[in-house]
């Protein structure tokens, strides 16, 4: 308590002095104790423009700094189960193929969790996200922020280039949108636009199972109306949202467990066949399966939905 | 190869005459010929200066006499000049164009056309490829009157392009462009006093730095390619750290107020912001430049990092007393 005090005081005689506020407060900073004084010190350098981030906007410390918060709903709020880790190779490109729901990217938050803690050799995953995110403010810089990218084959086949971990939700809206009584019922895969992509840049294709997520926004039905006046791609109705408002947006703390299979390679095939269509179907078929079957072992596994 | 005869054009411009003093050292450049409708600022050297207006059909008179066989068109205005009407900036980019390409038809001796142009033509969108490649420039509507202009430009090159198989057309398609000793609509917008930003937007710019600008034309002149490439400074950087590194206050406005606050600060002399411009610190543009790196063979020696850096160093250095540097003293104890 003393040492805010004399922080506030030091401020106010630094700013009286005719100092900017950046400079008061660091000059102010050093009546705290030595954490806080990192910390601040740190935000004053942030405020002068000395962060980093990478040609994709993706901002390491930024992700850092909120991962305790999705600890904490990895811990207690969804007390995620995570199997496989290790199947995930731990260095060069590597496409991660998951099932998704929800307009909020819990799914694609709580796998980037599971890695990062339990992988052996832990890595930043990035992620195509929705585009319409992109076209919103706020949601855009904290999609950038923390790896998301736009949902363009350019963007994922770049990415991988750069021998990253990328993960897609190949269902896209149409998993995002689904209603509660299809849960886990995974949505057609589009053209197998991930298969081409992993057969030009030889990734392997891990497929995720994630179960859980779909059961924390239960979407009964939609409105036409609120998503033409938002430009939304669909507008859900929840038995919360938006019935009690920003409230509405809490997710349920339904029990969750991620299972990580078995990579597909996909280097034997050759960047040729990626023109392939009859290849292409039949990889994205069996990623298709690989995930149904994975989500259906582990809702047995799982047992009840919430405790 | 050798013997080379090169035509400017734009070449009053601070990069026309840099370009010159570097291919006047070129000891494979036999003959060097510049045409503007002003003359240069500074003086030339073996440069022979042509006082024409590119959009003047007297042009295709004068072009066969100066036997050239490389043209490099480096006259496509970015915003109208100093009290011009952005009419006459249409007519010297479009009009101009037109006329240069219908002198150059009637050239035996052409070998190669080199074209300044723009990155304008991909736009800024918010849900696009982070990293346009050539092929995408007719990804999305041509939404502002600079970028159908960039269009037309691009379509007279490649109908040339047709028509002289014999002729290599390289479209240059260059980044916003930053340096120490320019002045374009990116480095007025950061010595404004108070910069106007979209609020809730963050988004991804690119830069060329004036040398690798430079560097990159001159090699494009050395090794022209058929097509289009792309030419800018590596990576890219968010609009929120290019302005802290500015050390210039934002005022963050919802979209719909932007256009209309920003039209009352150019009437109160604060400088204008293009609709390209814009969009641009808006939804952000970067471009792929593995074409200007394989294949024209010139790899940028600045990041846009690096680039907007040495803009603001040597911003500084000329104001040491401005108060927005006052945050790069020690902090008083």
């Amino acid at each position: 308590m003393n040492e805010a005090i004399t922080f506030l005081r030091r401020l106010r005689s630094g700013l009286e002095a005719g100092l900017e506020l950046p400079v008061a407060v660091a000059g102010a900073a050093s009546a705290l104790p030595r954490d806080a004084r990192k910390a601040v010190e740190r935000a004053v350098e942030r405020l002068g423009g000395d962060y980093a981030e990478d040609e994709w906007g993706f901002d390491e410390e930024f992700t850092e700094a909120v991962f305790p918060l999705l600890e904490l709903l990895y811990d207690r709020w969804w007390r995620v189960r995570v199997t496989g880790v290790e199947r995930v190779p731990p260095h060069g490109r590597v496409l991660l193929v998951a099932n998704h729901a929800g307009i909020l990217p819990w799914d694609a938050t709580m796998m980037a969790v599971a890695l990062l803690r339990h992988h052996p050799l832990p890595r930043h995953p990035r992620f195509l996200v929705l585009n319409w995110a992109f076209h919103l403010p706020y949601v855009s810089v904290l999609m950038r922020k923390v790896g998301g990218v736009s949902a363009s084959p350019h963007n994922a086949q770049r990415l991988l280039e750069q021998d990253r971990l990328v993960a897609v939700f190949p269902e896209g809206v149409k998993g995002a949108g689904k209603d509660f009584k299809d849960r886990y019922r995974l949505q057609r895969f589009g053209r197998g636009g991930f298969v081409e992509l992993a057969l030009k840049t030889r990734a392997p294709i891990v497929p995720v199972a994630v179960v859980g997520s779909e059961e924390i926004y239960p979407k009964v039905g939609e409105s036409r109306l609120l998503a033409r006046l938002t430009g939304a791609p669909y507008f859900p109705l929840t038995p919360t949202f938006p019935l009690l408002g920003p409230l509405g947006i809490v997710p349920l703390p339904s029990k969750w467990r991620i299972e990580f299979c078995e990579p597909i390679d996909t280097s034997q095939h050759g960047p040729g066949r990626a023109d392939d269509r009859t290849l292409v179907l039949e990889i994205a078929e069996q990623v298709r399966e690989t995930i149904q079957r994975t989500l259906y072992e582990n809702l047995v596994r799982r047992g009840p939905t919430f405790v | 190869m050798g013997g080379h005869r090169v035509l400017i054009t734009g070449i009053s411009t601070p990069l026309g005459g840099q370009l010159a003093r570097r291919l006047e050292a070129d000891p494979d450049v036999d003959y060097l010929a510049g045409v503007d409708s002003m003359p240069p600022p500074a003086s030339l050297g073996r440069t022979e200066f042509v006082e024409a207006d590119i959009r003047d059909p007297a042009l295709a008179e004068l072009l066969p006499g100066l036997r050239v066989d490389t043209v490099v068109h480096n006259n496509i205005l970015r915003r109208p000049r100093r009290g011009m009407s952005p009419q006459t900036a249409h007519d010297i980019n479009v009009l101009g164009t037109l006329q240069l390409l219908t002198a150059c038809e009637r050239l035996g001796t052409l070998r190669a056309i080199v074209v300044r142009g723009s990155a304008g033509i991909y736009g800024s969108e918010p849900a696009a490829p982070q990293f346009f490649t050539e092929e995408m420039s007719r990804l999305y509507p041509q939404r502002t009157r600079f970028q159908r202009d960039v269009g037309e430009i691009e379509n007279y090159f490649a109908g040339y392009a047709r028509r002289r198989p014999a002729v290599t057309c390289t479209m240059l398609r260059y980044q916003p462009a930053i340096g120490p000793s320019l002045d374009t609509q990116v480095t007025r917008y950061l010595a404004s006093p108070v910069v106007p930003t979209y609020l809730g937007f963050d988004p991804r710019l690119q830069f060329v730095h004036e040398t690798d600008g430079l560097e990159a034309l001159v090699a494009a002149v050395r090794r022209p390619v058929r097509g289009a490439v792309n030419v800018a400074s590596e990576g890219t950087i968010g609009l929120t750290k290019l302005v802290r590194m500015a050390r210039r206050p934002t005022l963050p406005l919802p979209a719909s107020l932007f256009a209309p606050t920003v039209e009352a600060g150019r009437r109160a002399g604060l400088p204008m912001l293009s609709p390209d411009f814009r969009r641009l610190l808006r939804y952000g543009r970067a471009v792929d430049l593995t074409r200007l790196v394989k294949e024209v063979g010139f790899r940028p020696r600045f990041t846009t990092e690096a680039a907007v850096a040495d803009y603001l160093r040597a911003r500084r250095e000329a104001a040491p007393t401005t108060s927005g540097d006052r945050a790069n003293e020690p902090p008083a104890a």
